[in-house]
């Protein structure tokens, strides 16, 4: 049969080695195909070496301790891989089964041995424990991996996502020294944001157009590995001296793109990461799509942390410009609105910024924060800006993240707004939008506080000047007014007070009250007191010049409603006629009484369609010495009391002051029933009958007011019936000892008050002149000295007291008298 | 009130005539000392009138001393027009101004500083 084999030669050339051994492992028989197997001869082996003599030294022990105890004790083993060191000292991995044959009595008697060819199988054996580790690896690298996308999906901001990104390599790949760059657009540059260096990322900045390697990554958009120094020495040698510094022996520059994996066009690169090996290291295929992986996932969060960062950023944009905009519109006046908004924008936009407005000589500033820049450069930049109206957000300058942008309103540049913007903000020009929409709004808003304050201006002008009218003074009257106006910074209101002579003998008093505030309440206020000054006749009367107010306010209809206290006195009767048109009650006071209101006479405001215009008047004999108070509503009224309340501590104040010099009397009375703190204009005229015996001024140590208080004092001495020498005689020698106080007592003391008092009798006129100035030296110099020669030339007595500054007290007997 | 007219300078004959108005006093002086001076510096003679002013101090003797004493130096002539009365003559007097110093007419003054 084709089939039938010969034992022998199936043992010889078997597919399998056989071997027989004795106990002890002697190599007794071999067959032919373990000797084809291993090159080695059947002489070399039989009698001559011991199966384990033919094994490798790791399986030399595996024989000792397991193949040949096992075999002894089970009498069999199988499948036990040995590896089998050939002839030519290669190694065949092979599988053993070996069984123990016994002789009749139970000892051992030979081995018998059969060996597989296991080359192939252990090859695959070790392709599968080869597969496993990098199954092992990828899966290491993936739980890395997810784990970064984790953290980044959480990150809101660039700087997290950074520091997530930053950690990866080490968990993924154990790679060292990690960084990440990201991209500033603004300044376009690569900052570097993260390391994992424990001094931090480098303070290094790198201008997206720099031949370095980052810059050239971040450019190019695609991932560059550097298996070694010597690649790097040949591209970038400027990384491979940082490769050297760093002991990294391969390098890895990823860009960090938007867009998906796979996707380059289109795809914006955000950031750079870099990463090394202490090793030289080939990255194998999986590794790299890790890597460009990674790339994509911190791009896309950059991305997501971007949007996020502009999202946020436009929303507290919009919301500072909305509550500036609120804020500037709080205080009317030009400076505290230009406060208010350095105030804003330091430090929450910008660490210095100053407002420069082009009023006035000088200008106005106000600013906040620093360090102010170079002043000169800022000067030269500013007066551009004011010339083209154009905002400069940088400056080639040392300074060149100072902004300054025009504040603009109707085309017309009203200043500018310099400011740098906080650090670690983007730049000026990345936030020019934002800063010119700010720019334009503070502009308007600065123009109108401006023209308001013009207008502001204008009135109080215009008030002043219609106010400061010369009164009548005569020996036989004296008018003290006071206007006070508004303590806050309100418009002026349309108060006003007037006294003059209607005829020699006809004395004509008004206070009165326009409707309105500002400008137009200043001017129909003077058409007004103008009206009244012309429509008063000698004949006409308070009632019949109400009435022809009336008629007046039809063609000034500003003036409509206006309310007028009105007195006329008749200098030889002391007759006063008085009527009211809508106006507060004038308060009297005589010699002997307590101050009353004069509640007669009284009809609706002026041009009223409601109110009363039967115009009435009233007549009131004074005595000498009344005084007679006419005000406005400022003075009494308060939110905080009722008006009845008002007018009771006004008569108690009034009545209180009664024996009170004239001069003075009505501020007095403004500022103990108003203060300083009022939020009305208060406007008072008070007249009084007859004169004063006794005179007293108090003046501030200014020479100028020497003229004034010689005014006053010459219509008192007038008043009195002093003849001419007399009067030209206490003048001087009152003015040189008044000069004495001020260049003398008060030459250090620009603040310091003379006080002058001067009383007359039939017999004689005395003045007393005394500061509490320091007066030293000598009263010898010449020319002080002519000014005492002069006051002892011209009065009778006079006598220095030194104790406690200087009084003068000066005596001239009345020639009449003499 | 600071826009009234304390002094004013006119010619007069072959004179430089200053006018002075009001009340010269410790606070204006000095101020209308330097106008004279800036406007009198070369004149061949001066007249000054005082006939409108209703207060002299000694300040504005002073003033007076001190511009008579340069003039004097200089050779130039000067006279000083108050009036019959008044203040300035009043305040002049009692510092004791020379006679010839003073005169009461202007147009007379004139003359005599013109001749």
């Amino acid at each position: 049969m084709p089939w039938e084999e010969d034992p022998g030669d199936l043992y010889e050339h078997a597919p399998c080695g056989y071997l027989t051994t004795l106990p002890d492992g002697t190599i007794v028989r071999v067959n032919e195909t373990f000797l084809a197997w291993t090159g080695y001869e059947r002489s070399e082996l039989v009698g001559r070496k011991r199966f384990r003599d033919l094994l490798s030294p790791g399986d030399k022990i595996y024989h000792e301790t397991h193949y040949a105890p096992l075999l002894s004790m089970q009498g069999d083993v199988h499948e036990v891989a040995f590896d089998v060191v050939c002839a030519d000292r290669r190694r065949l991995p092979t599988l053993v089964n070996s069984v123990l044959g016994r002789d009749p009595a139970g000892h051992p008697r030979a081995i018998r041995t059969m060996v597989f060819d296991a080359t192939e199988r252990r090859g695959y054996e070790k392709e599968l424990l080869k597969a496993r580790r990098t199954a092992e690896a990828s899966e290491l690298r993936v739980r890395a991996l997810q784990q970064v996308v984790a953290e980044l999906s959480a990150a809101p901001s660039a700087a997290e996502v950074a520091g997530a990104v930053v950690r990866a390599p080490a968990a993924a790949f154990d790679a060292a020294f990690c960084n990440v760059w990201l991209v500033d657009p603004d300044r376009d540059q690569l900052t570097a944001v993260a390391s994992t260096d424990p001094d931090g990322p480098a303070r290094d900045d790198i201008p997206c157009s720099s031949s370095r390697p980052i810059a050239e990554v971040a450019r190019r958009g695609d991932l560059h590995v550097v298996p070694t120094i010597a690649a790097a020495e040949e591209r970038f040698p400027e990384l491979a001296d940082t490769m050297r510094r760093t002991g990294i022996r391969s390098a890895v520059l990823l860009p960090l793109t938007t867009g998906f994996a796979g996707e380059t066009i289109g795809a914006e690169v955000l950031g750079v990461l870099s990463f090394g090996f202490t090793e030289e290291r080939e990255l194998d295929e999986p590794e790299l799509s890790v890597v460009r992986l990674l790339g994509h996932q911190a791009g896309q969060a950059l991305d997501r942390a971007r949007l996020y960062d502009d999202a946020g950023r436009r929303e507290a944009r919009a919301m500072f410009l909305a509550e500036t905009t609120r804020a500037l519109e709080e205080p009317y006046r030009l400076m505290p609105r230009a406060r208010n908004l350095v105030e804003r924008l330091v430090p929450a936009i910008a660490e210095w910024a100053a407002v420069r407005l082009q009023i006035g000589p000088a200008g106005l500033l106000a600013d906040a924060g620093g360090p102010a820049p170079d002043q000169v450069r800022l000067a030269e930049r500013v007066a551009i800006v004011v010339a083209n109206g154009k905002a400069e957000f940088t400056d080639v300058g040392a300074d060149p993240d100072c902004a300054v942008l025009p504040l603009t309103a109707g085309g017309k540049v009203l200043g500018t707004l310099a400011l740098r913007m906080a650090p670690g903000r983007r730049t000026a020009a990345a936030e020019a939008a934002f800063l010119s929409d700010l720019a334009d709004r503070a502009g308007l808003a600065l123009e109108n506080a401006r023209l308001y304050e013009q207008e502001r201006a204008i009135a109080r002008t215009l008030q002043r000047s219609l106010l400061a009218g010369d009164l009548p003074s005569d020996p036989r009257f004296a008018v003290e007014t006071h206007y006070q106006a508004a303590a806050q910074d309100l418009e002026v209101g349309g108060d006003w007070f007037d006294a003059f002579l209607i005829t020699q003998d006809k004395l004509a008093v008004v206070v009165g009250d326009v409707v309105g505030r500002g400008i137009d309440a200043a001017t129909t206020m003077g058409q007004l007191r103008s009206a009244i000054r012309a429509l008063a006749s000698a004949e006409a009367g308070p009632a019949r010049l109400l009435e022809r107010l009336d008629r007046f306010v039809d063609r000034v209809e500003s003036a409509r409603m206006a309310t007028v206290a009105y007195a006329e006195v008749d200098l030889t009767t002391n007759e006063m006629t008085y009527a009211c048109a809508g106006h507060l009650p004038p308060l009297l006071t005589e010699p002997g009484g307590s101050p009353r209101y004069l509640l007669d006479a009284r009809s609706g405001a002026i041009g009223s369609r409601a109110g009363s215009t039967a115009r009435i008047e009233h007549r009131v004999p004074l005595s000498p010495g009344s005084r007679l108070l006419l005000y406005t509503d400022g003075l009494i009224e308060r939110r905080t009391r009722p008006i009845d309340k008002g007018f009771e501590v006004l008569a108690r104040t009034y009545a209180g002051r009664r024996d009170s010099p004239l001069p003075g009397l009505t501020k007095g009375l403004a500022q103990t029933l108003v203060g300083g703190d009022h939020p009305d204009d208060v406007c008072l005229l008070c007249l009084s009958l007859g004169t004063e015996e006794r005179l007293e001024r108090s003046i501030g140590a200014d020479p100028v007011q020497i003229a004034l208080l010689r005014k006053d004092l010459r219509g008192w001495l007038v008043s009195h019936d002093v003849d001419d020498d007399s009067t030209q005689a206490v003048l001087l020698a009152c003015s040189e000892a008044v000069a004495n106080a001020i260049e003398h007592g008060y030459r250090n003391d620009p603040f310091g008050i003379v006080d002058v008092t001067a009383t007359i009798s039939a017999a004689a006129i005395e003045v007393e002149v005394t500061d509490r100035g320091n007066w030293k030296g000598p009263t010898g110099e010449v020319s002080r000295g002519r000014g005492l020669r002069l006051i002892r030339q011209v009065m009778d007595q006079v006598n220095f007291d030194r104790r406690d500054g200087t009084t003068v007290t000066m005596r001239r007997t009345r020639r009449e008298a003499r | 009130m600071t826009d009234q007219q304390w002094v004013t300078f006119a010619k007069m004959g072959s004179a430089d005539l200053v006018r002075l108005a009001g009340e010269i006093d410790l606070a204006n002086a000095p101020e209308i000392g330097r106008e004279i001076v800036r406007h009198t510096g070369r004149s061949g003679a001066v007249l000054i009138d005082l006939t409108a002013v209703s207060f002299l101090d000694s300040a504005g003797v002073r003033l007076l001393d001190a511009l008579v004493g340069d003039l004097d130096q200089a050779g130039t002539p000067i006279r000083l027009v108050v009036g019959e009365t008044g203040a300035a003559r009043m305040t002049l007097k009692l510092c004791a101004f020379r006679d010839d110093l003073l005169a009461t007419d202007l147009e007379r003054a004139a003359d005599e500083l013109g001749g």
